[in-house]
């Protein structure tokens, strides 16, 4: 399996790894599953899951230890956001440095 | 110099920050029920934490991955998710005993009774959480726990026979009315509270809170193996000074009160408050490490966001998992469960969750795509394996013995 000319093991490259936002280094949830076009000639992927959320491989911008995608029109921090919103930003000092 | 200041600071912190609740209580019961008899557990566990402390700290300042996304990297999701509620229900019941500890400590000073104390424990340790920079809190409990040092000065100062210390120390196995059975479960418990899986979980969360790169990896590397055996002598001392105590008497130990009456015998007033400002550090910075690792093992997971590097609302899951956390702590504790009670439970149970949690950190600790050509070389893997071999045993033996020996009755 290929991807831009690169070799890669699903198994061991891919799935279970850590996704980051490659703009600002927040971490964004793990690779559930990979989809893989198996029309073309070797496979290729064609996307990446986590949770309900599909990254398309366009997106994938780095694969190394984690994998660095660009988070645009995705909605991987729904859960994140709803806790901020309902929980913690009710807290004072949320918003806050640590000193 | 800043840089020989850091190495020192980095030395102390680990050597202050190795002893928590588990180790103080375990090392007082064995020494006053077998003397030194065990201390050959200490210095295995003590090797064993550093072997693979010093792992996970290449492993996280060369690739920036700590130990739980290893642990789901490595094992997948599902042996990974086994792996995740046994180590989190030990981290989180470790958690427990420590904030009990620390209320322990407070009734010892203050005569209040420790349920009073123990909310505002959990409370003050959420501000701590919520406001303080990690360095800072990691030296500040770190330095402060080095008072416990008093142990070692009391052992001097009780003025032991020391050939005898040494006679139980090259004859380990049970005397008296202990068998092997009750010898082997304590064995085992002792082992737990030296390789209690939290601590690899915040060493190697701490390397990514601070920034480790390549350039650190002789800083980790000097903390684990100059601190982390400090840290054990202090164990020694703490298990000494019962033997001292309590063996000859025949006496049990069962309270905090107790582990800290052989330096209220050796200096007085004055010792018992040092320990007990020691006893207060060790548990308060052990409650911060453990709270940390129930959401550093949750989060990491499940790749939420995570760690003190980013604002709270920023990392709002992983912050409400540590307030739920510090309520089910509060909770449990104000079932009048004895603190120290959990604590022996809590080292058992973390005997029972090692193999799981040191696996995967062997494996990537020779994966070149995660440490390059740091991979681990003969020698270490030898002793890896070794030691993932006696993590095996332990684990499985646990529970049998806990059953046979009554927990060790």
């Amino acid at each position: 399996m290929t991807m831009a000319g690169r070799v890669l093991h699903a198994q061991l490259h891919l799935l279970d790894r850590q996704l980051i936002d490659q703009a600002d280094g927040h971490l964004l949830g793990k690779v559930d599953d990979v989809e893989l076009d198996l029309d073309s000639d070797p496979p290729v992927v064609s996307a990446l899951f986590s949770g309900r959320e599909r990254i398309p491989a366009q997106q994938i911008a780095e694969i190394d230890t984690a994998v660095k995608v660009v988070n645009q029109g995705l909605d991987l921090e729904h859960h994140d956001d709803w806790t901020e919103r309902h929980i913690i930003d009710k807290i004072p000092g949320a918003g806050d440095a640590t000193e | 110099m800043k840089k020989v200041l850091g190495v020192a600071l980095g030395i102390l912190t680990a050597i202050g920050g190795f002893v928590d609740i588990g180790d103080l209580v375990t090392n007082a019961l064995v020494g006053a029920r077998f003397g030194m008899r065990m201390a050959w557990v200490v210095v295995v566990g003590v090797i064993g934490i550093c072997l693979y402390a010093e792992m996970s700290g290449r492993v996280v300042a060369l690739s920036g991955r700590p130990v739980f996304d290893l642990i789901r990297e490595r094992l997948g999701r599902r042996t990974g998710l086994v792996t995740l509620v046994a180590s989190f229900l030990v981290t989180l019941l470790t958690l427990i005993a420590e904030i009990g500890g620390v209320a322990l400590a407070f009734e010892l000073a203050s005569g209040v009774n420790y349920l009073l104390w123990m909310p505002l424990v959990a409370l003050a340790v959420w501000l701590v959480i919520w406001r303080v920079k990690f360095s800072r809190l990691e030296q500040v409990f770190g330095l402060l726990g080095l008072l416990l040092i008093v142990f070692a000065v009391a052992l001097f100062k009780l003025g032991p026979d020391w050939g005898q210390l040494v006679h139980q120390a090259t004859n380990p196995h049970p005397v008296g009315h202990e068998s092997w059975a009750t010898y082997t479960y304590y064995a085992i418990a002792l082992f737990g509270a030296a390789m209690t899986p939290y601590e690899v979980f915040f060493f190697s969360s701490g390397g990514v809170e601070e920034k480790w790169s390549r350039d650190d990896l002789v800083t980790a590397r000097t903390n684990v193996f100059v601190g982390f055996p400090l840290g054990g002598l202090l164990s020694l001392a703490i298990a000494g000074c019962a033997a001292v105590l309590f063996l000859p008497a025949g006496i049990q130990v069962g309270t905090l009160g107790q582990v800290t009456l052989p330096v209220a015998v050796a200096f007085g007033k004055i010792g018992l408050a040092i320990v007990l400002i020691g006893v207060f550090a060790a548990t308060f910075g052990a409650a911060l490490e453990t709270v940390l690792s129930c959401g550093y093992t949750i989060a990491q997971y499940r790749g939420w966001q995570w760690g003190k590097f980013v604002r709270p609302r920023e990392a709002s899951r992983f912050h409400v998992i540590m307030i739920v956390c510090l309520a089910i702590a509060v909770l449990t504790l104000l079932t009048a469960v004895d603190p120290v009670k959990v604590t022996e439970y809590s080292v058992v149970f973390a005997a029972m969750a090692l193999p799981l949690t040191y696996l995967p950190i062997l494996i990537v600790a020779n994966d070149p795509d995660y440490v390059g050509r740091h991979t681990n070389g003969r020698v270490l893997n030898f002793f890896g394996l070794i030691y993932l071999g006696l993590l095996v045993v332990a684990s499985v033996a646990a529970i049998p013995l806990m059953i046979l020996t009554r927990a060790g009755q």
